[in-house]
């Protein structure tokens, strides 16, 4: 073995862990990189059970990887993808990463001693750096969804999301024969109300009335921006009946006490158009929407701050006599 | 670049090739205590352009995974493994390897059985022309996440031609079939090609 000089000291300088243990899963090597880590020293741990001097191993996992490269003279893997790690060891980066322990990927190959006695070389690669980074996309894919969904200003849902959510709600509710009730409402006089105290007053506005709104509203409601002063709730689950309730709720929230912004006390009420699911077809959240915004437009007419569902058979936009 | 196999170059694959088979599936029966059975393998030489709309057809209507290992031997051997198959058929040796079949195992186990399958066959193939094979470590694709047809079209158009084994595997009370890609880069292959012809010289 007249390399012996070169692999000696490059095995204990290597920053990857070398296990070697017998067909008995005794140890029978451990290089200087795994003895440093887990604070086992070679000498005191050899010849003893792998799984003594490493109580916390995955035994039956680890034994059922070691019978396969003995008996099938191939080599086995895990990934830290599938499994962090399989002896539990610090790694070297606390400050910088999250993760406690180090993430590894692992390879087990069949080796033979010179007498010709079948052993398991188990090659231990550190992989912090890949799953730290795994972490932090995922973390950051999530924020990312999160913002997707979200109205930057009032945190309600965005138009996009809150109708796909309405055009699943709407489905769900037709196949299981659910209740399903809408509410559009819109700020009254909005535009009246930014002339007076200008663009970050009306936006004060619309911060303070949908916390108020989201504050009455089950988590199984689906609560969004639709355009500039205008909102939808999707109830689901809830008759007409149920849904009117909700409205004036709402709606009194709203009207009962005033915003204030930079000293002033900004008196505001909205219009709430209510309608329950009755149509069928794929084209159900439309009808939906346009009865609700019908209704919508009849509190207007009939004079704001108020709520008015939708009657069955109104096809057009019109004002109630009375 | 000739990427076609001349007749006795591809009888002399073949030949090799059940051979490694036959290996393999002894190995599988001793490890798994059962009766392995193998049928001979149909290989196939394709264009790697061909390969993603083959499987398309054959996969995509089922939930399927796709697992891969890479290979290097002596000689300039060297290529991709793909292991092809429906989930459905995976999870029946699954309880023979003693996994659980939940879903946090369920990638592991496709990996050791894709590991176990390819480099069994593969170590066979290397042995019966005195080469030895190193292998990178297994890659998962399952269908449930990726779009595997477009993985098959980005890894395909890197290799120069595909050796297609379709291979079936009873085992007593089970049965499961997968397929297993062999993607060779267009330098191994003649690299191959000049193996066979000294094993076909020698005979």
């Amino acid at each position: 073995m007249s390399d012996d000089w070169l692999t000696g000291p490059i095995l204990e300088q290597l920053s990857s862990g070398v296990l070697v243990v017998d067909e008995e899963f005794q140890l029978v090597y451990l290089n200087t990189f795994l003895q440093r880590h887990s604070s086992v020293q070679l000498t005191e741990a050899k010849g003893k059970s792998l799984f003594k001097v490493f109580a916390d191993l995955p035994e039956a996992w680890l034994r059922r990887k070691f019978a396969s490269v003995l008996e099938l003279q191939s080599p086995s893997f895990s990934s830290w993808e599938q499994r962090q790690y399989v002896i539990k060891l610090p790694h070297l980066r606390p400050v910088t990463s999250s993760s406690q322990y180090m993430a590894q990927n692992c390879t087990m190959l069949p080796l033979n001693d010179p007498s010709g006695r079948r052993h398991v070389c188990m090659l231990i690669e550190d992989a912090t750096d890949a799953f730290v980074y795994q972490q932090h996309l995922q973390t950051t894919l999530q924020k990312l969804e999160q913002s997707n969904r979200v109205d930057g200003l009032t945190q309600a849902l965005n138009r996009r999301y809150w109708e796909e959510q309405l055009k699943l709600e709407v489905q769900r509710a037709q196949r299981y024969q659910q209740p399903l009730s809408l509410l559009l409402f819109d700020l009254d006089k909005f535009k009246q109300l930014n002339d007076q105290y200008g663009h970050l007053g009306g936006d004060c506005v619309l911060i303070e009335l949908t916390a108020r709104v989201r504050g009455l509203l089950r988590d199984t409601d689906w609560f969004g921006r639709y355009g500039g002063e205008e909102f939808g709730i999707v109830l689901t689950n809830t008759a007409l009946a149920g849904a009117m309730e909700v409205a004036e709720r709402i709606c009194l929230a709203v009207s009962s006490k005033a915003v204030t912004f930079n000293e002033h006390s900004i008196q505001s009420s909205i219009s709430v158009g209510v309608a329950q699911l009755d149509a069928a077809g794929e084209r159900a959240h439309e009808v939906l929407i346009g009865q609700a915004d019908m209704a919508l437009y009849n509190a207007k007419r009939e004079g704001r701050n108020r709520v008015v569902s939708y009657s069955a058979g109104e096809t057009e936009f019109q004002l109630k006599t009375n | 670049m000739s990427t076609v196999f001349s007749e006795e170059q591809r009888d002399c694959l073949q030949e090799l090739i059940n051979v490694a088979m036959g290996l393999a599936s002894d190995k599988l029966a001793r490890f798994l205590n059962t009766f392995v059975h193998i049928q001979v393998p149909a290989i196939e030489l394709v264009n790697s352009a061909q390969i993603p709309a083959q499987f398309e057809a054959q996969y995509s209507s089922a939930e399927a995974a796709l697992v891969s290992q890479g290979f290097l031997g002596n000689d300039g051997l060297r290529g991709e493994a793909i292991v092809l198959y429906q989930l459905e058929n995976a999870h029946r040796i699954a309880a023979l390897l003693g996994y659980d079949t939940d879903n946090a195992s369920e990638l592991e186990m496709l990996t050791d059985i894709s590991s176990i399958l390819t480099t069994t066959f593969l170590n066979g193939l290397a042995e019966q022309i005195d080469n030895s094979l190193s292998y990178s470590a297994p890659r998962v694709l399952s269908s449930r996440q990726n779009n595997m047809t477009e993985a098959l079209i980005e890894t395909a158009c890197h290799w120069e031609l595909a050796l297609r084994v379709d291979i079936s595997y009873q085992l007593i009370h089970h049965s499961f079939n997968c397929d297993m890609l062999l993607l060779i880069p267009g330098e191994a292959v003649l690299n191959i090609q000049q193996i066979l012809d000294r094993i076909v010289e020698e005979y």
